[in-house]
């Protein structure tokens, strides 16, 4: 808890600030509105239909390959900050939790390679191609 | 018996929130001006420069125009148009303003302070807000990535065809570069063994070795990344000027473009920091700021000194690269992300995981010099190369002419025309 009510207390002031500028300039500032006003800006064009029609699905393929790319790469986290630290991989070697930093370093390195593997993959099917 | 008054560690962590907030914001205002007068120099012009103190005929050299530009916002209307989602309207610059100021609760802004000796408060006393968050840089990355979520509430809610190109963009750019940009940083926090700010910095001040000199690609790929992250130029698709007006934040007009503006110099601000502490050594300087925990008043003041000044750098960097470089086009940007700075990462990751490994080895065969001039020859080696490498492979990077494909509708829509197959089969 000590660790933490900083950063909430952060989070609470930061959205306070926010949340307080719009509130003062909606307090002090002018009304006024017209049709004009309201509609869509298009460079001074009447909008010609609605906004939210299909688009393309180049940006799903994006977000599906950030999605796994992001989470191979959250589970490398553990082991990075790990394998240097006292209380990491040697701790562990020590404590016989594990056979050998050797056997750590060379998981970590498999497991890197299986996401070039699925990134050649990627690559090869035409994933990454934007035309 | 206890008492209604805050502890000490609250009352040091709100006096610090003030200073953040209160710093940032006016930085943020200083920043735009900074940036109108770095862009008037590159311009040959004169920038902002006759804003002083009202009513008076005193100018000094502009430095009143943030506070006028920020009271004229204040006072204007805060309009809603009639087509957008009303609350997503709404949320979406507090939701990015709000994230955007939080990332600093993880961010030091200089080393400790001496020590002041008030029970109740540990000794010393850490330039950061949360000094017990264990899991500091990712807070950054987690809040960064909420930043995404205000951008895309805002192109989606304007419903505005401008704005919903721009949050589309925007959103397959910050998630393309938030890959190369952890890769970047897996190597740091594996070379410093935590994920704390401020021990990755006591751990450069210790070895003396900043890590761009240890990871020089890996400083390579958290720049161009955090560029992008921050949307700045040659990266500033979301809101390209000339194609999209304002990008997201079209609709936007009075108080709610104030907060997105801010949220954008903030994200340059933390871009900024976070390169200089992960990479530039944070507040160690060889020879003037000492390397360990015990500080004196005048220390810990040039320790603030040295990481606001190496802040400034690269920010006056980033704004004299916006005034030097084209805009990418949108194939590039996704070709640079995925093609280039993706295997980049992934390389620089190998070496340096790899040199850590067999650091201990290497001592003992090789003896401490040649160990530590081996452990930088490699990841230099692995630099030079990826470098050369990638600008043999990609010479799609300077091929400008049109890509003319197939689209399931053409056919439909009568666009394939004999002529557009013959240009087709030219250009190929």
């Amino acid at each position: 808890m000590d660790a933490i009510l900083p950063v909430l207390l952060f989070v609470a002031i930061a959205a306070a600030v926010s949340v307080g500028l719009v509130t003062v300039s909606g307090l002090i500032g002018p009304r006024r509105s017209g049709a004009v006003k309201a509609m869509p800006y298009e460079s001074g064009m009447d909008p010609l239909h609605d906004t939210r029609r299909r688009f393309d699905v180049r940006f799903h393929l994006v977000a599906i390959t950030f999605l796994v790319f992001d989470v191979e790469l959250l589970f490398l986290y553990p082991w990075a900050v790990a394998s240097r630290s006292p209380a990491g991989v040697d701790a562990a070697v020590a404590g016989g939790i594990v056979a050998s930093r050797g056997l750590v370093f060379a998981g970590a390195m498999v497991f890197l390679s299986l996401v070039v593997v699925g990134f050649a993959y990627d690559w090869r099917k035409g994933v990454f191609r934007w035309r | 018996m206890t008492t209604l008054l805050p502890s000490p560690t609250t009352l040091a962590a709100l006096a610090k929130i003030g200073l953040l907030v209160g710093g940032l914001m006016t930085a943020a205002a200083y920043l735009v001006l900074l940036e109108r007068w770095i862009a008037a120099w590159v311009q040959d012009r004169r920038g902002p420069n006759r804003v002083g103190i009202p009513l008076t005929k005193i100018r000094l050299f502009g430095l009143g125009q943030p506070l006028a530009d920020g009271l004229k916002i204040i006072l204007k209307e805060d309009f809603t148009p009639q087509h957008v989602d009303k609350v997503l309207y709404t949320a979406a610059p507090l939701v990015i303003l709000a994230a955007s100021l939080a990332i600093f609760a993880a961010i030091p802004f200089g080393s400790v302070l001496p020590p002041l000796n008030i029970p109740g408060l540990p000794d010393p006393v850490p330039f950061l807000v949360a000094p017990g968050l264990d899991v500091g840089v990712l807070w950054v990355f987690a809040l960064s990535s909420i930043a995404v979520y205000g951008v895309l509430l805002g192109g989606w809610a304007s419903n505005s065809k401008y704005s919903f190109l721009g949050g589309l963009r925007s959103s397959a750019q910050l998630l393309a570069y938030e890959i190369p940009l952890g890769l970047g940083l897996l190597g740091v926090v594996l070379a410093a063994g935590s994920l704390k700010l401020d021990a990755i910095m006591n751990a450069q001040a210790e070895s003396g070795i900043w890590y761009v000199f240890a990871q020089p690609l890996g400083f390579l790929v958290f720049m161009v990344a955090s560029f992008a992250e921050a949307a700045r130029l040659p990266f500033d698709l979301p809101e390209a000027e000339q194609e999209l007006v304002g990008g997201y934040h079209t609709e936007y007009s009075g108080i709610r473009l104030l907060l997105f503006l801010v949220a954008e110099f903030l994200h340059m601000i933390t871009a900024a920091f976070l390169i200089v502490i992960l990479f530039l050594g944070g507040w160690h300087l060889w020879g003037v700021t000492g390397s360990g925990q015990e500080v004196t008043w005048l220390g810990a003041a040039l320790r603030c000194g040295v990481l606001s000044a190496k802040i400034l750098a690269v920010i006056v960097f980033f704004m004299l690269v916006r005034w030097s470089w084209p805009r990418f086009r949108f194939d590039q940007l996704m070709n640079l992300a995925w093609k280039v700075m993706l295997p980049l990462g992934i390389a620089n990751l190998v070496v340096v995981a790899t040199v850590e490994e067999f650091r201990p080895q290497l001592l003992a065969s090789l003896g401490a010099g040649w160990a530590q001039g081996a452990a930088l020859a490699a990841p230099w080696a692995v630099f030079f190369i990826g470098w050369i490498g990638a600008g043999l492979l990609t010479p799609s990077g300077t091929d400008n002419r049109p890509i003319l494909t197939r689209s399931p509708l053409d056919a439909e829509h009568g666009l394939l025309t004999n002529t557009s197959r013959d240009w087709e089969k030219a250009v190929r």
